[in-house]
């Protein structure tokens, strides 16, 4: 009863300090918004566009390049606009549509189209692309040049005579299959991986942060004056515990719930989603808690942490994910607390899964909070009753 | 001036004392990059290709899909891509399933025979639903060689409408060129554009120093509240003293201490991680303007803020949140949005751009832009905290 107490008053402090409202409860939203505007729909290379005109023929291939799925195109207004931005890598290649390519085609002129790219990068194998847009549109004027050639016909009468005519010829077809299991479902949400992986990432980083508030705890001495009160060690251990697990899970909820109603973001199964959470925040508590008890100096505490807190959630795929690791760094990322929660919600949100198929991710998550809790109250007993 | 030497010398020693400048200044953003570089180095590189391996399964063997095996060689010969041949598609299947390549190309029987009767003939592009790209670069490449047939074909019957004469061997014969000229109405003309792109492991170098450099330079100015609240400032106004002297002393302690971490992760990225800064001049006046503009910056705070907690508060957010729309993490905003205009009103995203216009050799005079916009910063917060922390010091 009375560790409850003691945590309770923990979550007070936190919610009263102003900037912890910034740090918890803003900043997590925003970054969600930010990766899901930046990432959401997945990155697909570009390719800047720069018509000098805009004829017939300049705005056909433009539209072109613009209907290649997986491409972006951008169009630029003048040249060096687009050259600086293949050079910053705003757009990986460009394509320079010269005027009068329809003055120039009827004069059976060949054309010149300017395609710009880096020596490295992805720009020149792009150029198939591009190249394969511009051959679709050229076709016909390629066929009523020749036509013209070979029998003194009027261009535009060819052109249009050859445009009427494709599509009837034989030709080549190019079929595309795309086979295997796809990493991310199409029915994942814009949202959906970046609010698990951020979740997971805010969490731990607040819990430690939380080491902050226990350090200043001992250092005003008010763990000795509760020891001095008919409190049992074990109840002031129990309850610091309980007051960063409190922290960890209020802000846990706090973004389930507001990327829910915000974004929209599938959690799956709400059950097995509120598990997850819950054995997450105690591996957080857990860790902060002996982070508290180890560190006697808050200052150096909070820069610890936040590497550890930032150097976690990278290696534990929150910044990348998982999927895209190589096979040495998955093992790698799977001594972390945070890649198994990660997995759990994968588990949960793309393949709809429920508690049964997490079973083995709760229990990791529960073997790291019951390591740490045991470290953490061994330290901490130390820690407050040492003269 | 000699007294703010002695006061930012005095204070330099006391923080190199205490571990915690230690740690925010060098060991967290040095272990930051170490650790995202591990993460991000390999997966995204935006100087390196995609890496595009291929296959192609030529099961009917006649001169056309032969000639279609020839292209696919040229495009590797140009260093495009990776093909690699495989007797039937279960085979190729594998090799998708196994990573080992991203896509193939499959010719069934009958391609030559149904390409020589015009009958439809189809090429088949399998490739890994996971790589789009890829996939979508080798049905262009095959997509080239069959428009090159279909110019052909068309410019055949092209002729053959417009002079209203039926396609027969005769009509054939008396064609003066090729067919195959009707897929040469155009070319391309290559040009190359310079790299102004930093590669992954200096971005994250880059990033985790200048982010963390926000942390740093608050033990120096911020320490004025520190000194304001444990009395010892009264005393030193007390003395006789200038004012300004005092100022004077706690930003020069943060200019020295963000240039030291600055200069040690400097070396020690390129050393450790092989990040590659650029020209080393640009490099010092990128990194002294963009001390000065944190030195402002966080200026601006110690004389907002009322105690030394609110202030270390509201310097973390303002370094977390300049930090983030800055790019330290990742590349804000995409080419001309909003975003990525917003992105720079922080010093962050300038000292980023200056290095990335260092990238591949360039002389040191490619980092005078950035270095003006971050000396603009610097003077404009540093004069306005200036003059807030001389009155706050007349209190």
């Amino acid at each position: 009863m009375k560790a409850l107490a003691i945590g309770m008053s923990n979550i007070r402090r936190m919610l009263r300090e102003r900037s912890n409202i910034f740090f918890v409860f803003i900043f997590p939203l925003a970054l969600i918004l930010l990766i899901g505007s930046q990432f959401g729909g997945g990155v697909k290379p570009a390719i800047g566009l720069y018509l000098a005109d805009s004829g017939e023929l300049a705005t056909e291939i433009s539209d072109a390049v613009e209907s290649r799925e997986s491409i972006d195109s951008r169009h630029f207004d003048t040249e060096a606009a687009l050259i600086t931005a293949v050079e910053r890598g705003d757009v990986q290649a460009g394509l320079f549509l010269p005027a009068d390519i329809d003055t120039a085609t009827a004069a059976s002129d060949v054309v010149e189209l300017g395609f710009v790219s880096r020596l490295d990068g992805t720009g020149q194998q792009l150029q198939a692309i591009v190249g394969s847009a511009v051959a679709d549109v050229m076709k016909p004027v390629g066929a009523a040049q020749f036509a013209v050639a070979e029998s003194d016909s009027d261009f535009d009468a060819a052109l249009d005579v050859a445009r009427s005519v494709g599509g009837q010829a034989g030709g080549v077809e190019v079929t595309v299959t795309a086979v295997g299991e796809a990493i991310f479902p199409d029915t994942l949400g814009q949202f959906d991986l970046g609010a698990s992986s951020q979740l997971v990432l805010f969490v731990f980083l607040t819990a430690l942060a939380g080491s902050a508030a226990l350090i200043l705890t001992r250092q005003l001495g008010i763990s000795s004056r509760m020891l001095s009160t008919p409190t049992s060690v074990r109840s002031i251990v129990l309850g610091e515990s309980m007051g960063r697990f409190g922290v960890a899970l209020v802000q846990g909820l706090y973004i389930v719930v507001m990327t829910l109603i915000i974004f929209g973001v599938n959690w799956g199964d709400p059950l097995a989603s509120f598990l997850l959470l819950v054995a997450f925040s105690a591996v957080g508590a857990g860790a902060g808690v002996l982070m508290g008890s180890v560190f006697s100096n808050d200052q150096q505490a909070g820069g610890v942490g936040v590497v550890l807190s930032l150097g976690l959630a990278a290696l534990g795929g929150c910044m990348l994910p998982l999927e895209l690791f190589s096979p040495t760094m998955q093992t790698v990322a799977h001594f972390t607390p945070h890649a198994w929660a990660l997995d759990g919600y994968a588990e949960l949100v793309r393949r709809g899964g429920n508690t049964g198929d997490i079973l083995l991710e709760l229990g990791v998550l529960v073997g790291y909070a019951t390591a740490l809790f045991l470290l953490a109250s061994w330290r901490l007993r130390i820690a407050i009753t040492r003269p | 001036m000699r007294t703010a030497l002695r006061i930012a010398v005095k204070d330099l020693k006391l923080r190199l004392r205490d571990r915690s400048a230690l740690i925010i200044g060098i060991i967290a953003p040095l272990s930051l990059a170490f650790i995202l570089n591990l993460v991000f180095g390999s997966a995204f590189d935006p100087t390196e290709g995609l890496g595009l391996e291929y296959g192609v399964v030529d099961l009917d063997q006649s001169e056309i899909s032969m000639s279609f095996t020839d292209v696919l060689e040229e495009v590797e010969a140009d260093g495009i891509m990776e093909l690699e041949s495989f007797p039937d598609a279960q085979s190729a299947d594998a090799a998708i399933e196994e990573g080992v390549v991203d896509s193939y190309f499959l010719v069934e029987p009958g391609f030559g025979q149904a390409v020589g009767t015009n009958s439809p003939a189809t090429i088949q592009v399998v490739g890994s639903i996971d790589s789009p790209t890829s996939t979508q670069i080798a049905a262009s490449i095959a997509d080239q060689f069959a428009t090159g047939f279909e110019a052909a074909q068309l410019a055949i019957a092209t002729t053959s409408q417009v002079t209203s004469t039926p396609v027969t061997p005769e009509f054939l014969e008396s064609l003066e060129s090729e067919p195959r000229t009707a897929a040469l109405s155009y070319q391309f003309g290559d040009m190359s554009a310079a790299t102004r792109q930093l590669d992954p492991t200096t971005y994250m170098a880059a990033g985790m120093a200048v982010f963390f450099l926000f942390f740093t330079v608050g033990f120096g100015v911020l320490g004025l509240l520190e000194e304001e609240r444990q009395g010892t400032l009264t005393r030193l106004m007390a003395a006789p003293i200038a004012r300004a002297s005092v100022v004077g002393g706690k930003a020069i302690l943060s200019f020295i201490l963000g240039l030291i971490s600055m200069f040690v992760l400097v070396v020690a990225t390129q050393l450790l991680m092989g990040a590659e800064w650029g020209a080393p001049l640009g490099v010092a006046l990128l990194v002294v303007s963009g001390v000065l503009s944190a030195v402002g910056i966080v200026g601006l705070v110690a004389g907002v803020a009322k105690t030394p907690e609110g202030a270390e508060n509201l310097s973390s957010i303002i370094a977390v949140i300049l930090g983030m729309l800055g790019g330290v993490f990742f590349q804000v905003g995409q080419s001309d949005d909003l975003l990525s205009k917003l992105t720079f009103i922080t010093p962050h995203a300038w000292f980023m751009r200056g290095l990335a216009d260092l990238a591949d050799g360039a002389s040191w005079t490619a980092a005078l832009p950035a270095t003006g916009a971050m000396l603009i910063f610097a003077v404009v917060t540093g004069a306005i905290s200036w003059f807030m922390l001389m009155k706050r010091l007349r209190r």
